[in-house]
């Protein structure tokens, strides 16, 4: 139909002069103006740049970060901090995109537990001899497990978590359930599920547990995980972290993640849409973290009470761990964003942090000065439960496909999928993971 | 004759209540989000599942000052503008020359190059997301608005729908111009976009519906709030703690205010954009 | 016959040069990398070097159970949403072609979804989907039936889940299809239903004998365009469930993204896209041959 007519070859020259040499000029010059995008190593006025990422998270957080970075902007004249806030649901995957096409910050804040990903993949620096003894000597032990990865360190945090059972006094008061103490005498999971039998009895059938399914993300792996290791069961075999065979899909996980499922079946866990079920006082019991603290007392004043999580037979266990700071590899000036760390780090400092989200402090020298932790302070559980209860995360560069097959898991028990069935599929697929990436040698 | 007109009153008072009734549906979620936007936040909740959710029991413009207050609301919307802007004003320029290149002028290849472009037609930009995806890392443009905006911007559906318009304008007209001496490129600039006007709505009016939603791209390219468009932004934002449901309201009544004010104004223009990307196949 | 020669071959090409540039940069390029991805091993960020698979990949993802699952949900959404959608499209274009009162507001009203981006929509109906007496659906399900409707909570639901986000897509897409299928209804000549009356045809003749062989063209068109649309959905699934529960809404789209951004599988996802391209391309061949089948016979 469209036949093809040749074409008369005058004004070639012409042509090529007029059109064709600018065109494709200016072509190459829009796609060579489009590379790599250069982060600048200083400001407009000289200063030294350190870009840095944090996690998006409660309200006060938020606030007491950017307070901080103004403080130190206007505190000395050398380095300039910029922030950029990130969502913390897809984290990680914006870390690993951001890794590969050089947009990783200076300063790096990252969920704990990820961090032997990350040097393992080689974006972060040892920072054993940037950051000073002085500050080093006074950090929780918990905070310097968390960053060590084959004997270097490479991320401090300025607090580590808290994670537990917050509890409505008059709600508890009305069904005459027992306040547990402390983590010795914490409740049986047996006890626990008599008292949210009765508190749905009494509530007239409407839900009182809220486990904050609203969230997405590391929350899920971090806040129940710790119901395996109560039952005797794990993420990952950790002599070894070669397989999940056994462990995760053994017996005690079965047993452990049954128990879960059946809080949702008989209709005790409150959707949480809005995340006030607990604050609306429509739930009686918030598994939650330190980071609802501050926000539950106001609501509930007297009334709030932190419990230890349920004893599912070798006694209660809790997450640890929390966000940290960790300097990558691409950075300009890494003493420079350690001069803003160790700004952070400042026992002062770590105070506010603490104060806005109720975390437990990475200093001991914040911790003394604090209320909230002290002797007879109203998180003093937070505190005991480091020492004694509390369970790190798997040391292990596979923590990613961990977190997220246990997290997806989760939703298929809630949802109502035949335990072993769900958590054998979770073992294939970590234990692929791993065979993928030949063991995850270290280097 | 008395049936017939007792059932053409029948049949017209059932479109009616037919129409009314589809009314409702499509403007209840409206309708609800509006009212929900002037309502404090633990009230939306609170009516939200009774007949007040449709009322405004109390108002205050509480909710949209707090979305100011807690985001960065008018960057959002500069950079959805910014992106749909250039999208649209780009692919109008690149894709009316392409159509008149393959509709109006012979060169080497082009019937090739034409038969590329109908094969691409179907092809959804999803299917080749996660492969750009990779080669925007490689290329360094992730956190940018070029990488929102420079791979959309040649369209094969735009080529075709401005191929199947040109191809009616009379041959003429080009060859009076060619008589006196203009170039393709004034043919084009001078006598064909002004006689295109239509289709350049079209196009400019398709193409802005197909990206003011993107949001799997900027959900998987962009980090930083600097380039986040607003529907990221809604979706960031409704899991923002705390969350306040009236504040997430204002958030939509104010992100799709504006578009809606256009398309009310413009309305004629987009029914007959939207019309026409029909007839033409 | 006289042909506009004076315009060379460089001016042609020229012309078309950015586009072309564009689609081959944007689309062809991405294309030919997911297809040499999608034989290797690599992952985003792995320090373990990149090696050819074979088809590891594809017997990999062909029997992921989430991945098959993914593609019956897309299947299913387009099985029911084409008929539904484009039959409802079909029926407002009918009624709003007729002369009544007050069209134009019931075309703008329905049209109105339509600008709304998805996310939106996606976010508006989350709330009036709340689950128990919180969500606006079901009180006004429980009013409507007099309180014989128990509360649900729909997005959890995994009978509920996948109609809940198929009713949102259509009532946000409808109003779009609607104005087509008017367009379309209009270009049908009025003599045509003059004639059918004349020789006594009712109303529901009329639409079998005229109005749906006169519009032919473009309810297949409508049919194309919201099949290719229904395996393309990703953002209410995002938003909404996340593929849940229980796989019950997740579709091909919302596992290749997971996989490549969640989980840095890029060679997996790379995979997943081809399979995705060549059900397109399958589905477009398929239309398009019984386009042209239906051509020859009228």
């Amino acid at each position: 139909m469209k036949a093809f007519v040749p074409v008369r070859e005058t004004n070639r020259t012409f042509l090529v002069g007029r059109l064709l040499l600018p065109a494709g000029a200016g072509l190459l010059f829009l796609l060579s103006a489009c590379g790599q995008p250069e982060r600048l190593a200083y400001d407009d006025e000289g200063r030294k740049r350190v870009e840095i990422w944090v996690h998006s998270g409660q309200v006060g957080e938020r606030e007491t970060i950017r307070e901080q970075v103004e403080a130190f902007n206007e505190g000395q004249d050398a380095i300039r901090v910029t922030k950029t806030m990130i969502p913390e649901g897809d984290y990680n995957a914006r870390v690993q995109a951001a890794a590969l096409s050089g947009d990783l910050p200076d300063l790096l804040e990252f969920d704990g537990p990820f961090l032997y990903n990350y040097v393992w993949q080689g974006h972060l620096m040892p920072i054993d001899d940037l950051l000073s003894e002085e500050v080093r000597r006074d950090l929780l032990q918990s905070i310097l497990e968390q960053g060590t990865y084959d004997g270097e360190l490479y991320a401090v945090g300025v607090f580590d978590s808290g994670l537990g059972l917050y509890a409505d006094r008059r709600g508890l008061e009305a069904v005459g359930a027992r306040v547990p103490s402390g983590v010795d005498d914490a409740w049986s999971v047996e006890e626990f599920e008599a008292i949210l039998a009765e508190l749905f009895e009494a509530s007239g059938g409407d839900p009182n547990l809220d486990l904050k399914v609203n969230y997405t993300g590391e929350w899920y792996c971090y806040a129940f995980s710790p119901i395996l290791q109560s039952a005797g069961a794990d993420l990952i075999d950790r002599e070894t972290y070669a397989t999940a065979e056994g462990v995760l899909n053994g017996p005690d996980a079965v047993r452990a993640m049954t128990h879960l499922q059946s809080w949702f079946q008989y209709g005790y866990v409150h959707p949480n849409i809005d995340d006030a079920a607990f604050v609306g006082r429509e739930a009686v019991l918030s598994w939650s973290g330190h980071w609802d603290y501050d926000r539950y007392a106001n609501a509930l004043g007297e009334d709030l009470l932190v419990l230890p999580l349920p004893d599912f037979g070798e006694g209660s266990r809790t997450g640890q761990g929390s966000w940290t700071w960790g300097i990558t590899r691409h950075a300009h000036h890494p003493e420079a964003a350690m001069r803003f760390l160790e700004f952070l780090l400042e026992p002062g400092e770590v105070l506010r942090m603490t104060e806005a989200n109720g975390a437990v402090p990475a200093r001991r020298a914040a911790i003394e000065q604090s209320g909230g932790f002290a002797e007879d302070g109203p998180l003093r559980l937070f505190v005991e439960q480091l020492e004694t209860s509390a369970v790190p995360r798997p040391r292990t560069p596979a923590y990613p496909v961990i977190t997220s097959v246990f997290e997806s898991g989760f939703q298929d028990i809630r949802d109502g999928a035949e335990v072993k069935e769900v958590l054998d599929r979770m073992v294939r697929v970590i234990d692929q993971d791993i065979e993928d990436n030949r063991g995850y040698p270290r280097r | 004759m008395r049936t017939r007109s007792a059932f053409d009153w029948v049949s017209l008072a059932a479109s009616h209540a037919v129409l009314l009734v589809c009314t409702a549906v499509f403007v209840l979620p409206i309708a609800f989000m509006v009212v929900a936007s002037f309502k404090p936040d633990d009230l939306v909740l609170r009516e939200a599942g009774s007949w007040r959710a449709l009322f405004p029991t109390e108002m205050s413009f509480q909710n949209y000052f707090n979305v100011f207050d807690r985001v960065n609301f008018g960057r959002f919307f500069v950079n959805s503008v910014l992106i749909t802007g250039s999208i649209v004003v780009g692919g109008l320029l690149v894709n009316s020359m392409a159509a008149y290149a393959f509709s109006r002028m012979r060169w080497r290849g082009r019937d090739f190059c034409f038969g590329l472009v109908l094969a691409l037609l179907i092809l959804p930009f999803e299917a080749i997301a996660v492969p750009l995806f990779y080669q925007m890392i490689e290329f360094g443009w992730r956190n940018s608005y070029r990488v929102q905006i420079v791979p959309f911007i040649a369209n094969a559906f735009s080529i075709y729908l401005f191929y199947s318009f040109f191809l009616q304008i009379p041959k003429e007209m080009e060859e009076a111009a060619a008589m006196d001496g203009a170039g393709a490129w004034r043919t084009f600039f001078t006598l064909i976009i002004p006689l295109a006007k239509p289709a350049f709505a079209t196009v400019a009016i398709l193409t802005f519906l197909m990206h003011w939603g993107n949001y799997l791209w900027p959900l998987m390219v962009v980090d930083h709030e600097t380039y986040r468009p607003l529907p990221v932004a809604i979706a960031e934002f409704q899991t923002l703690p705390p969350i306040q449901w009236g504040d997430i309201m204002a958030f939509g009544v104010m992100m799709i205010l504006p578009v809606l004010a256009v398309f009310l104004i413009f309305q004629k223009g987009f029914v007959r954009g939207v019309a026409s990307s029909g007839i033409k196949s | 016959m006289k042909r506009i020669s004076r315009s060379g071959s460089f001016d042609g090409l020229f012309f078309a040069a950015p586009a072309i540039l564009g689609l081959f940069l944007f689309v062809a390029v991405p294309f030919g990398i997911a297809i040499v991805l999608s034989f290797t091993n690599l992952r985003m960020g792995s320090p373990l070097e990149t090696r050819f698979v074979g088809w590891e990949q594809y017997l990999r993802v062909l029997g992921d159970e989430a991945f098959r699952r993914a593609l019956f949900n897309n299947a299913v959404f387009a099985l029911v949403v084409v008929p539904v959608q484009t039959a409802l499209a079909l029926g407002l274009a009918l009624l709003l072609n007729r002369q009544l009162r007050g069209r134009v507001i019931f075309r703008t009203l329905f049209f109105m979804p339509v600008v709304f981006p998805m996310a939106l929509v996606a976010v508006v109906w989350k709330l009036l989907l709340a689950p128990g007496s919180e969500g606006l659906v079901n009180g006004l399900l429980e009013s409507l039936t007099l309180g014989a409707w128990t509360p649900r909570d729909f997005l959890r639901d995994p009978w509920l889940a996948l109609p809940s986000i198929m009713v949102m897509s259509i009532w946000q897409g409808v109003g779009f299809q609607m104005v087509i299928m008017l367009a379309g209804r209009q270009g049908v000549p009025e003599q045509l239903y003059e004639a059918a009356s004349v020789e006594g045809a009712g109303p529901w003749r009329q639409f079998l004998h005229v109005t749906l062989p006169q519009m032919k063209n473009t309810i297949f068109f409508v049919v194309v365009v919201t099949t290719i649309l229904a395996f393309r959905l990703f953002d209410q699934v995002d938003i909404l469930t996340k593929g849940g529960p229980r796989l019950a809404t997740t579709t091909v789209m919302y596992e290749t993204v997971r996989t490549t951004f969640a989980e840095a599988r890029v060679a997996r996802a790379a995979a997943m896209t081809v399979i995705f391209f060549l059900i397109v391309v399958v589905l477009a061949f398929l239309q398009r041959k019984l386009l042209r089948e239906e051509r020859e016979v009228s």
